[in-house]
Formats: C-alpha cells, structure tokens, sequence
C-alpha cells in the first residue's frame, strides 16, 4: 500500500469517527439549514424578496438570550443534570438590570460585571447544594427557580425600569448584526472548555461518575463549577433579554427553563450526560427562533408559541430516541 | 513451604506490604486482619475463592478503598495511600477489576487523561494527543485499537487492554492487577505476561489475581492463598488439588454434589439459531433433569443469551421452543408465565429489590395468583412466603424484615424461593455463587442438583470453569456470541473450557 | 429473636417503623404551625379558620396525590400547572355554566387531563426521556394550546361560570363540614387503599425501589409507570375542577402555585424524591402543614413574593434533612 493510501485511508477513517462520534452536531446544523432554507422560502412567499441584513440582524438579537442560557443548560447537562433555575436567574438578571443600570459608562460596566458574579453566586448555590449536599439537580433548581423568582419579584414588583439606549445598542445593535461577535465569542468560550482540565473534569463526571472519580477527578468540584458556569450564563442571558425589551420584566425569563432545554435537545447534546457540543447548542437555538419566525410567516397566532416549543421539544426528544435505538441495533 | 510475611526493614525490606487489613462493608467483613507482602522483582499471584478479600485488598493498596484497621508499608515504611492519586506518588498503580474508561470519550482522551498534550494558551491538542496515543499503542504491539474511537465501541477484551495500557505507559514501581484476563483470549494473555515479565525483569513488583490456575503456574514466583477476608500463607509451589483445598476449606469432592441420573427425557427449552445483539445463531436444547452449563471469557454474549431466553433482551432472529412448541417471549412476563426464571449475577440491582421486605420479594413475581380483583389477600401471601421459607430453610427474623438485613447466601436462597413459588421449570442460573461464601455455595449446588432431580431443568453460567465442569451434565462454551463448543460428562475439565474459551479467531495484539 | 414467628400476614410497609414515625412527625409539625399561628394571630385555630384552611389544603392535596404517584417511582410531574389550568378553563368553556352540561364537562375535562398524563407516561414509559423533559415540554403544549384556543381567555365561552351544580357542591356542606373535604377525605381513604394494599401499589413501590429487579420479577413496569402519570394528569384535572367550582371562574395563571406547591407537600410528607418510600398520608399532612405555614405567614404581613421564596426554602431544608442521595461506597 502506498504511503498516499494510507494518508487518504486514516483521513477518510477521521471523517467517519468525526461524524460518529458527533451525530447530534451533525443533525442540528443540518436543521439549521433546514430551517434557515424554509425561513427564506416562507419569507419570498410573503415578501417576494429574500431576508436581509434587517432580518439578520433582528434573528440574531433576539436569539442572543437563548444562544446564552443555552450553552449554560448545556454545562449542567453535559454532568447529567439540568438545571431548572435558568429562567428564575434570567428574571433576576433582567430585574436588577432594569432597576440599576443608568446612563453612564461606570454603572453600565460596573452593574453588567455585578450582575454577572450574582448570577455566578446563584449559580454556585445551586451546585453546592447538589454536589456537597448530595442532593438531585431537578428538586434542587425546582427549588432556587421558586426562590429567585421571588427575588426578582421583589427587585422588580411591576414591569418598568428602563435600559440606556446605549447599553441596548452595544449588546443588541438593531441597525447591524454586531451580536454575531457574540456568539462568536460563545462558540469560542465552547471550544476552550472542551480543551480545558474543566472541560475534561465535568465531561469524565458526566461519563461515568465512579470511573471519572478512579481517574483521580475531583467530581464535586467538575458539577458545582458546571452549575456556577450555568448561572453565569443565564445571567448574561437576562442582559441580553433586557437590552432587547428596552425596560425590565421580572417574569420573562420564566419561559427560558424550557426554551433552554429546546436549545439542548435540538443541538443534539444527550441528556443523560457525557456527550454533546456547544456548538450544536448554538445551532438548537437559532432553530428554535427560525422556527417561531416560519410560523409568524404562516400567520399562526403567538399565543401559541410555547405549544409548539414543547411540541419540538417532543418531538426532538422522541426522534433523538429512535435515532440512538437505531444506532445502536446498526453497530452491533 | 510457608512463609510468614516478612517483618524486615531498610533496603530489604518488601516493596510493598499490607499489615493487618480490615475492611468491612455493611457488616459483611470482607478483609479480617489479612497480612501479604511482596518483594521487588517478584510476579506474586493471589488466589481465592470470590469474595475471599483479594479485590478488596488490592483496592486498599491501590488507594481506592480505606481500611478500617491495619498499615500499609511501602518499602518498610508506613504510607496513608487514601486515594489513587496517593498511591501512584508512590509508583503504586492499579489496573481495577471494574474497568474504569470513559464510554463516550476516544481511547487517546481515556489513555492520556490528565497528562494531556497542551498547545496554544495551555489548551488541549487534540491532534497531538491522538498522535501520542497512537504511538503508545504501537509501541506496545497493538495494532487492532484505534486512538481515535470511542471506547464504547470496544469488545470488552479491547477495553480490558487499553486499562492495562493505561497504566504500563506509567512504568508502575508496584503494578496491581486485578482478574486481568477475565476477558482475555490466549494471545492477548501471552502479550500480558510477555509486560509481566518486562517489568519483573527491571526489579518491578507485580501483584496479579486470576482464576486460571494454568496461567497462575505460568507466570507466578509466589501465591498468597486467601479464604474468608484471611490470608492463608504464601507459597512457591503449591498443586493445584492443595490450593483448591486450602480455597475452599474443603475436599474437592465433598464441595460438589453428584450430578442427579439423566435420563433421555423430552427438551424442555430450545433456541434455534438465535440471533440478537451480542449473540449470533446461538442453538441449545435443554432437557427435563438436565444441568446445562455455559461457560466462556468475559463479554462474549453470555449475559445476552441468558437475557435474550428470559424476554429480558431483544432477539432479531432465531426461535425458541418451550415444551417442543413455539413461543414468543417479549418480556419477562411472558418468559415467566412460560415457566422460565432466571436468577442475574448481581443479585442487589438485578434479582432482589433490597429495601423491601422478604415477603415481598419472595411473592412479587406470583402477585396476580395472590389477588382478587386487583386486592392483595393478604393471608394467602404470608402462608405462600412462610411455607417458602421453611422449605428453603431461609435464615430470616421474619417475612418483614427488609431482605437487605440477610446474609448474602440467605439473600440469594430469597431470589431462588421465589421462582420455586411462581412453579418455574426453566432456571435459567447466572454466575449465582459470585461473592458468596463457601458453605452457601454448597447448599446452592445442592439446590441445583435436587431442582433437576425433580425434573426441572437448569441452564447455568457461571465465570468459574472449576464449577461448570464438576456440576454440568454438558457445557456450551461461547465465544464471540456463538456456542465455539461442547462439552459432555463425564470427563470435562476446567482446563479443557478455559482452553475452548480462550482460542481466539481475531487477535488484538501481535 | 430468630424465634420470633414470622408474622402470617404482611401489607409490605418498607422500613414500617421510620416511615410511620415521618408521617406521625408531619401530623405534629402541622399541628405546631396552628399553635403558633394562633399565638401571632389569635383566632387563627378557630374551628372555621381551620376548616378555611384545610379546604385550600385540599386542592394542594389533590394536585399532590398525582405528584406523590410519580416521586414514588423516582419520577415528577411539571406539566401540573398548565393541565389544572387548562382543565378550569375546559369545564367553563364546555359547560358554559350550564348544569345540563355538566356532567359531559366533568367527564371531558378528566378524560383531558388522564389524556395528558397518558401521553407523557407513554413517552417516558416506551421511548426512556427523562420525566422531567417530557412533562415540562407538556406543560408547554397545554399553556400554549390554552392560550391559543381561549385566545388568551378572549373567547366568548370563557367568561362563563362554572355549573351551579360544581359551585354547590365545592362550597356545600354536610354535616358542617365543606364538601371539598369531605371530597379530599375520600381520596385519601382511595389513594392510601390502592398503596397499601393492592397489586399496582405494590408494584409501584417495587419499580420505585428497583426498577430493573422488578422487570425482572416480571413487573409490567411500563405499564404501571404509565398509567401513574395518567393518574396524576387526572388529579391535577381533579384539582383544577374544584378550583374553578370554587372561585366560579377560570382565569390565565391559576395553575402556577401548585406546581411548587404538590412538590413541597410531597416533600414535606416525607416521601422520598428518589422513589420507592412514602405514602399518601404524609403527603396529605404536608399539604396542610404548607398551607398553615403560609396563611401564618400572610396573616403577619408577609408580601406575595414571600411565598415564592417560602416554597423553595422549605423544600430545600426538607430535602437537607432527608432527601439526601445515599451515599454509595
């Protein structure tokens, strides 16, 4: 066999291991592009033009929160976990963002930074009461979103405060996709953790906790600073969701515990833990927003957009079920 | 030619010893006040009956498991090895019985973790890593592994090598191995102990556990023979007849019944050419009165076979006969109203359901015949699981108490009591005397015979060749999912299912 | 001690004495919450004070039975709040406060919320989700499907008032006692028989203990899960019938509290979230413990966001006390 041969044989055999071992990447940028080729499909239909910068731009503002809150389901889950608290970070977030953040560049900076170590802090809380307190991830954030809910509530009792144009147009420019960077810089954050020891902890904790444990991983440390990464992200995420409205809302970020986990299931990450790409959360995300889009195109009224964000939650659930049956009976 | 440990220090001293060891779990004692040492240069085999100590022990020297009494010395000086990462600071590494690789990470990430190559802003190179790993496997004579898989994807004999990889790649001072060759087929055993050898060459201390008495006399300076959590003495040469006796506390004949009369009776359970994941054109026929053995290395679809006959795994092929007419079984239930039962290995997670209470699980199974309309009658269930429990002379405060409060022999009689109640003809045994002591192990065999003199057939697997071979009327050896042979009584050997076992069509190493 | 003559019969009580000593602490701790209620706000253990508060506790204990079905196998139901809600707003739009069509309303909106149950049980029963996914895209699909078809509650139909005959009988009495109650008192009596001394209550313990030993010993354990969920869909329907008898109308959100609410009283109850310990009797005592708790709370002037904050603060000390994951060796 020639040396060339070989070359080619073990590139083809990368290929192959590549699209094994990352199926779920593999089907979520394959919806993405299902669903971006349907968007702009239903968009001539009604516009007889193809989207724009305009759409873009809007599409990536206002997938940000989801894009954020996403990849943090994404750590909890990659342990095993979930983690349900996301929207009652987000609410808090949003809260103190509308309540504090004034025109200046100080407050603008000083309060982002102050509410991004909050949402750390909950997150933290989160993770110590389930690695040090041994206690399930779902009663545990059943029990924060309640509590941080309330708190939200009491930053924020009515709708109101307000978001310095300013601050809005730095994180969501509606004029240009400058969020793009943004998620540019998340895919990056995904890429570093997944080469990082952290990566390697909370990715061997999610495998096999006995056996990460044996290999002489830390595994309580692995799932509290998946957690506290978690709520650090949520909280950026209710940033986001705040510089989008313009004005604070302690209770919008309640839907996210479910778009977040909508965003997981569609990048294709396992929900039983050790497997996944942040990469492919990213895609979840931007399809599940393109899929609230194609129906706002197909005249279905909103009201019935968390309808259907369970029915794709379902369905992606189920068909991830079937595909990984049918795997599994193929490679045996 | 006994030996006491050694109580020398300085440079003669042991390389490593263990003084005193206790442990416990659960009030079961698994290690009563053991002591073992070995030297430097040595390849030290311990043996014994499972549940003896010998896990237990190499998990306290490898720094898995804490002892509740007793030191471990390393050199003649006392260590706290209190984690793994302890216990290879002081060039101790472990190669565990329960394998420990990540499923859903490459053999390179499980080979390299934590000594990952790094690159740009201290992060991962993950090409360079793969590259790394390659590297190591070839130097090491594998060629049939690839780096860059999933270790999921691994026969469980391939999983077995990379664990063992793992850890020579650390060029370990004192090397444990715990039943390494359980899965192993002869090639790959030759390449373990050509390492064995290597390191015991350049003054390295190798402590091993096998079943495989061949392989022990093969490669063994030592033998340290445990019974009960005790150490038994240390030996240089020891026959096989000896050790077993010294194993088992008894005479080789008195510890296995005679096997009950066969006579040509009508099968009772077919499979024709079954086929399923992990199993592949398995066909048996068993017989009223018959004790059908299966044996084989580890991981070659035995667990798949027996699953696969009790509805309990899926088939995509094949049929099964159950008193010559076809059946089909889609789950236990159904294998259950068929008169099948199977007893799992592990009788804590798959057989009882231990918080419950014995009168629970002795009737679970039997629940519809002891209710009307749905209302459990109470009365008719106490005398059904008491009439059991005399019968099986179950050692039990009363049909209450929680099952986990028994012994592990009383535990398992439970699990048995229960497929006697549901009337089952078919037992189908897997590997049932793992972990339990030698006395009960007498009265399960017993059991076995007297099932299949009342004309009930036994189909049993068990991971002791020792066993298969003094209890079985015939054994099926598997290997790779299929039946790789038969073997009749009279006249089987463990030597001779080892040797069907371990013949091997596809090698991992050379 | 091994003389003792083994008993003829057994009801399996797991661990008898420590559950029945958890479930005897809840009884206390309830009655606790009313001596010192009554101490900060006198008046507050006064017979009908107590009766008003029992009442609330037994829509609580309704939603909370379901619950308490599926923590016994490990498992939990989010999808409650939207499938009560839905089920209010199912009775009023379908019977449009008539009583001729109340009996067809009724019957609707349980086979509604079975159905419900049912589905998610089959998707976590057959397809292995984990419950937690699949009852809360649930709750999503009935949120949404309630706000799109009401219109978000615009619609003519949903101004209307429960049947007569459903507000009589949720605020009627017999022999002075409200019939809610009396309602509550049955479903105890039911919920606890089937437990205790059934085939299904049994195999329910035995999945929660084990679920694999039980397939094993040829338990139906898809089946059984299954139909728990059903079960549950069906309480929480059950809950969202009386609610609306109560209050005459439906209104968006009215499902929301009970979802904290069923968790804390299982919780509280002493059933173990990670399955096969527990009873229905403890839950009932939780249920009525969370209620005086917070109606002591509210009559001391504690805002509306407290009671959010309340929820989780007690289920995380209770699940600190005795929720914790056994430690493995």
């Amino acid at each position: 066999m020639s040396a060339e041969a070989a070359i080619e044989r073990r590139r083809t055999r990368r290929l192959t291991h590549f699209l094994a071992q990352n199926v779920g990447l593999v089907l979520a940028l394959a919806m993405l592009v299902m669903a971006v080729v349907l968007y702009g499909a239903a968009y001539w239909i009604e516009q007889t033009a193809l989207p724009g910068m305009f759409e873009l731009t809007s599409t990536v503002n206002n997938t940000m929160a989801l894009v954020l809150c996403g990849m943090g389901q994404a750590f909890v889950v990659v342990t095993r976990g979930l983690d349900l608290s996301v929207g009652g970070v987000m609410d808090l977030a949003n809260a103190l963002a509308a309540v504090h953040i004034k025109d200046s560049v100080g407050s603008m900076v000083g309060w982002s930074l102050a509410i991004l170590a909050i949402g750390a802090l909950l997150g933290l809380v989160n993770g110590l009461l389930v690695a040090v307190g041994r206690l399930q991830p779902i009663l545990v954030t059943l029990a924060t979103l309640s509590i941080y809910q309330g708190l939200a509530i009491r930053v924020l009792p009515q709708p109101g405060g307000s978001i310095p144009p300013v601050y809005s147009s730095v994180l969501v420019n509606p004029n240009w996709p400058t969020a793009l960077v943004y998620v540019l810089v998340v895919a990056l954050i995904w890429y570093a953790f997944r080469r990082s020891s952290l990566g390697v902890s909370i990715f061997a904790l999610g495998n096999d906790e006995q056996a990460a444990r044996a290999n002489g991983i830390d595994t309580v440390r692995a799932q509290i600073a998946a957690f506290t990464l978690s709520g650090l992200m949520s909280a950026a995420a209710g940033l986001f969701l705040a510089a989008t409205a313009t004005a604070g809302d302690a209770t919008t970020g309640n839907g996210f515990t479910l778009s977040s986990i909508v965003a997981v299931v569609l990048g294709g990450m396992n929900l039983f833990g050790g497997r996944g790409s942040g990469v492919g959360v990213i895609a979840g995300a931007f399809v599940t927003t393109m899929i609230v889009n194609i129906l706002f195109f197909s005249n279905i009224d909103p009201l019935y957009q968390s309808f259907y964000e369970g029915l794709f939650l379902v369905i992606a659930v189920v068909l991830g079920a079937l595909i990984s049956r049918l795997m599994r009976r193929r490679s045996r | 030619m006994s030996e006491g440990p050694a109580t020398a220090s300085g440079p003669t001293a042991p390389a490593i010893e263990g003084i005193k060891l206790s442990r416990a779990f659960g009030g079961v004692q698994a290690l009563a006040g053991a002591s073992f040492s070995a030297r430097r240069g040595e390849v030290h085999a311990l043996v014994g009956e499972n549940g003896a100590g010998k896990s237990t022990l190499i998990k306290i020297l490898g720094g898995r498991l804490r002892a509740d009494a007793g030191e471990v010395r390393l050199a003649g000086g006392t260590v706290e090895l209190d984690s793994p990462d302890a216990a290879h600071r002081h060039g101790v590494w472990t190669v565990f019985q329960e394998l420990t690789l990540l499923p859903w990470m490459t053999v390179a990430e499980n080979l390299l973790i934590r000594r990952e190559p790094r690159g740009a802003f201290r992060l991962i190179d993950r090409a360079r890593m793969a590259k790394e790993a390659d590297a190591v496997l070839a130097g090491l004579g594998i060629h049939n592994i690839d780096p860059r898989g999933l270790v999921e994807d691994l026969s469980l004999a391939q999983q077995q090598i990379v664990e063992i990889v793992r850890v020579i790649v650390q060029d370990p001072d004192i090397l444990l191995l715990d039943e390494p060759t359980s899965s192993l087929g002869e090639n790959e055993v030759e390449w373990l102990f050509g390492l064995i050898r290597d390191l015991s060459s350049r003054n390295k201390c190798i402590i091993f556990t096998s079943h495989r008495w061949k392989e022990i006399t093969d490669v063994a300076d030592r033998i340290t023979i445990f019974r009960n959590g005790g150490e038994l003495g240390t030996f240089t040469e020891i026959d096989e007849n000896r050790a077993v006796t010294l194993m088992t506390g008894q005479q080789v004949d008195a510890l296995y019944p005679e096997r009950p009369a066969l006579e040509a009776a009508r099968p009772l359970l077919e499979a024709r050419a079954l086929n399923g994941p992990g199993v592949s054109g398995v066909s048996l026929t068993l017989r009223r009165g018959e004790i059908l053995g299966v044996g084989g290395l580890a991981g070659h679809g035995h667990r798949e076979l027996f699953f696969s006959l009790f509805g309990a795994a899926p088939t995509t092929g094949g049929e099964i006969l159950v008193n010559e007419s076809k059946v089909r079984i889609s789950n236990p239930h159904d294998a259950i109203g068929l008169g099948i039962a199977l007893v799992p290995e592990d009788r804590k997670t798959e057989g009882l359901i231990l918080p419950m209470s014995v009168g629970t699980n002795l009737t679970l199974a039997i629940l519809p015949q002891l209710s009307a309309l749905g209302v459990i009658r109470g009365g008719h269930e106490g005398r059904a699981a008491l009439n059991m429990v005399g019968k099986l002379k179950i050692r039990t405060p009363g049909l209450r108490n929680p099952v986990h409060q028994l012994s592990g022999g009383n535990q398992q009689k439970v699990l048995l009591a229960r497929w006697l109640l549901a009337d089952s003809h078919i037992v189908l045994l897997y590997d049932v005397t793992r972990g339990v002591d030698v006395a009960t192990k007498h009265e399960i065999y017993e059991l076995m015979t007297s099932l299949a003199r009342e004309g009930r057939a036994v189909l049993f697997y068990s991971s002791d060749a020792e066993e298969l071979a003094h209890l079985s009327h015939r054994v099926l050896v598997m290997r790779e999912g299929r039946i790789a042979a038969e073997l009749a009584a009279p006249g089987i050997t463990a030597e001779d299912i080892v040797s069907a076992a371990v013949r091997e069509a596809t090698s991992i190493v050379g | 001690m091994t003389g003792k003559t083994p008993f003829a019969q057994f009801p399996d009580r797991i661990g008898l004495t420590r559950s029945v000593r958890r479930i005897v602490y809840v009884y206390l701790a309830a009655i606790v919450v009313f001596a010192v209620g009554q101490v900060v706000h006198p008046g507050f253990a006064r017979l009908d004070s107590i009766a008003a508060i029992l009442t609330v506790a037994s829509f609580v204990g309704l939603v909370a039975a379901g619950q308490t079905f599926v923590v016994l196998i490990g498992g939990i139901d989010l999808s409650v709040p939207w499938v009560l809600n839905a089920a209010a707003i199912l009775l009023v739009t379908s019977s449009l406060g008539q009583d001729g069509r109340a009996v067809y309303a009724l019957l609707l909106t349980l086979g509604m919320g079975a159905a419900a149950g049912l589905v998610n049980g089959v998707i976590i029963a057959y397809l292995g989700v984990p419950a937690v996914v699949v009852t809360l895209a649930m709750n999503g699909i009935m949120e949404g499907l309630t706000l799109g078809l009401s219109g978000g509650m615009t619609c003519d139909s949903c101004a209307s008032y429960a049947p007569p005959f459903v507000q009589d009988a949720v605020h009627g009495n017999l022999f002075g006692i409200p019939t809610a109650l009396i309602l509550w008192v049955v479903v105890i009596a039911g919920v606890s028989f089937v437990l205790s001394f059934t085939t299904f209550g049994r195999k329910t313990y035995a999945i929660g203990n084990n679920a694999k030993a039980s397939y094993l010993a040829g338990v139906n354990v898809r089946l059984v899960t299954m139909l728990l969920y059903a079960l549950s869909g069906f309480f929480a329907a059950l809950a969202g019938i009386l609610l609306v008898g109560f209050g005459g109308q439906a209104s968006l959100g009215m499902g929301d509290p009970y979802l904290f609410q069923s968790i804390a009283a299982v919780v509280i109850g002493g059933v173990y979230v990670l399955g096969g310990r527990g009873h229905y009797l403890g839950t009932a005592a939780g249920a009525v413990t969370l209620v005086a708790l917070v109606s002591v709370l509210m009559a001391m002037n504690m805002p509306d966001y407290g009671r959010n904050i309340i929820y989780g603060i007690v289920i995380l000390i209770l699940l600190l006390l005795y929720g914790r994951e056994e430690k493995q060796e």
